[in-house]
């Protein structure tokens, strides 16, 4: 069994009369790579900032690494980095400079500093910036110095807001590679928000999608998949040659056939059981040939926005 | 406390390379030198006058005094108005407070750094007056004077300090580092311009002054015109003066002056409209002028204070969002 690193009970923030996290209960276990995803406003940054100790919680508990993130905040701040959205850096100071700082915030000795600040600076890749004055970085590198930032002080976890955003697609890559190797090599445990559907399904091992400051579902990816393609039935595609009208007919009347519907040439055939090979069969019968065929995976979008339809709702 | 050493050690580079304490530097050096010039000026017309002289005599401009009492406020404040926000606003304020420090290491760290400055400013301020004034004299302080300008030193220190926590107080209070600014430009103006003009108004309303017949009396002795004030508008004048000195000391400028000339030995000379004898000025010695002037003190003190925990209790209970 692993060990639940973050844990939220009734986690509540209230702002006038919005409620930004509601009654939140989240669970994230040692050495997962967890995605909060959601849309703008779901809660993700403010039940962030709850479990750093940067905004008080109106109501519920949480611990982080074994610690009340209100009684243990300072506890929490020693082991957990942080990597905040729209992270700010003291531009007039060189890269290294501002690494030290952060690292002489955590009680390192000056020596110990220096020698963490090159390591990490060589680790994200900045090692020839080192010594420039950070009003001169791209978005991307200040993004690894972010990351760097949120290393110094070898923490047991580390929580990324929007890591990616803004960033181009080699920026992207690269931090999303970052996350992976440290998740990897070092066996980190990550917790990353995004609203990047896409982002989370390429990074993340669990997911929690958030909406409205609710958690509506926590799983892991792969389950969160099967339930779905479960609760859907069984979609397969087809890409068919010489395909008549006729042919439409008779695949609807197949038993255990629900939906047939035909988009840019493709044919979407939804089913109860396995019919496929009476489809196929009736296809052929027809004089049509078969040029493609391939089940239907269900994307962490689809299953975004069947939840988040069902919260608007 | 490692942590507040740690953002006061910061804080210090970052104040002392700045290009803002060096042109702060830059002018209150420039003035400096201009008053110290004329309070030789003066000595040298005033022969009896002590050496402390040099701190309140005016030629034709600013005395230390008058130059601390318009461009104190402008110092701390410049030097205390961004502290909180400006981090805020870029973003660096929610990394460092991910950090395991307690938040009020970032307030002492930073309002030590700046009292560090602010000291470095007054003490190469008036060791630049005296250093010129003394060749220029060819005499110096005696042990008492010297008393006096460490006194005046420390009272400088404790008055600019007071405008530093004012200064950090608006940027806890505002999330824009435009708006602390417009907050403390608006607080010099009111401090240093409109209380002096409400306190007359309101000492002119209070104490209306008679009509012109009224100010004279005409003794007529040989058939020469003697005009003498007439001792009725004497004691509205001086009423008048009262009520505009007592609405004045709302000001922390004012206190400063007059806590200031006390300790060099001066009561503060009566500046009441329209009264042509100076009043003489009495000389007082440093323990009587800071009996003087406790209370001046005690007043500044208390805002620094006053100043001091309103920002703490923001400070420790705001929301620290990125981006403001």
């Amino acid at each position: 069994m692993s060990k639940p690193i973050i844990e939220t009970k009734d986690l509540t923030k209230i702002y006038g009369d919005i409620r930004a996290v509601d009654h939140l209960n989240l669970t994230v276990d040692e050495g997962e790579i967890f995605g909060l995803l959601g849309p703008n406003g779901a809660g993700k940054t403010t039940t962030i900032l709850l479990l750093m100790g940067l905004s008080m919680p109106t109501a519920g508990t949480a611990t982080v690494v074994g610690h009340d993130i209100i009684r243990g905040s300072k506890e929490v701040r020693r082991s957990v980095g942080l990597l905040p959205e729209a992270a700010g850096y003291y531009e007039d100071l060189t890269a290294e400079k501002n690494l030290e700082y952060i690292g002489q915030l955590n009680d390192l000795p000056k020596i110990e500093c220096e020698k963490r600040a090159s390591e990490l600076l060589e680790e994200v890749g900045l090692t020839d910036w080192s010594k420039v004055k950070v009003e001169k970085f791209s978005r991307g590198m200040k993004q690894r110095l972010g990351i760097a930032q949120a290393l110094i002080k070898r923490p047991k976890l580390v929580i990324f807001d929007e890591p990616t955003i803004g960033l181009d697609p080699a920026g992207t890559k690269e931090i999303r590679d970052m996350i992976l190797k440290l998740n990897r090599e070092q066996g980190l445990t990550v917790m990353m928000s995004s609203h990047l559907l896409h982002e989370i399904q390429l990074t993340c091992t669990s997911v929690g999608i958030l909406n409205k400051g609710k958690m509506i579902v926590e799983d892991t990816i792969e389950n969160l998949a099967r339930l779905f393609s479960e609760n859907q039935g069984i979609s397969i595609e087809f890409k068919l040659h010489n395909a008549t009208p006729e042919l439409f007919k008779e695949i609807e009347g197949i038993d255990g056939v629900t939906l047939v519907n035909q988009q840019n040439g493709v044919l979407n055939v939804g089913m109860k059981r396995d019919v496929t090979i009476e489809v196929s069969k009736v296809i052929t019968k027809y004089g049509a040939e078969i040029l493609l065929m391939k089940p239907r995976e269900y994307s962490l979008e689809d299953i975004f926005m069947k939840y988040y339809e069902d919260g608007v709702r | 406390m490692a942590g507040s050493m740690t953002v006061f050690r910061k804080e210090m580079a970052d104040q002392f390379g700045s290009k803002r304490f060096l042109i702060l530097l830059g002018i209150i050096g420039l003035l400096s030198i201009i008053s110290a010039y004329q309070g030789v000026e003066y000595l040298k017309n005033n022969p009896q006058r002590g050496f402390l002289a040099i701190f309140t005599g005016q030629g034709f401009g600013f005395s230390f005094i008058q130059l601390m009492v318009y461009f104190g406020p402008i110092i701390g404040l410049a030097l205390g108005f961004d502290a909180i926000n400006k981090e805020r606003t870029s973003g660096t304020l929610s990394t460092v407070l991910s950090q395991p420090i307690f938040r009020d290491s970032v307030l002492n760290g930073k309002f030590l750094a700046g009292t560090v400055a602010v000291t470095t400013l007054t003490i190469s301020t008036i060791g630049l007056m005296i250093g010129l004034a003394i060749p220029m004299l060819g005499f110096g302080p005696t042990i008492d004077g010297a008393f006096s300008i460490i006194s005046l030193t420390l009272l400088t220190i404790l008055y600019l300090a007071f405008w530093l926590s004012l200064g950090t107080l608006f940027s806890v209070l505002t999330k824009k580092t435009s708006t602390s600014m417009l907050a403390s430009v608006g607080t010099w103006l009111t401090c240093v311009i409109v209380i002096s003009i409400l306190a007359s108004l309101i000492a002119n309303a209070m104490v209306p002054l008679p009509s012109f017949q009224g100010t004279f009396t005409n003794r007529t002795q040989g058939g020469g015109f003697n005009p003498e004030i007439s001792t009725e508008y004497r004691a509205l004048s001086e009423q008048r003066f009262t009520i505009q000195s007592s609405i004045s000391k709302i000001s922390p400028t004012n206190l400063y002056s007059e806590a200031a000339s006390a300790i060099l030995g001066m009561a503060q000379s009566r500046a009441g409209f329209g009264i042509n004898n100076p009043s003489p000025t009495r000389t007082l010695t440093l323990s009587q002028g800071l009996a003087a002037s406790w209370a001046n003190i005690a007043a500044i003190a208390v805002g620094l204070v006053i100043c001091f925990v309103a920002s703490y209790t923001k400070f420790l209970r705001s929301e620290i969002r990125p981006g403001g």
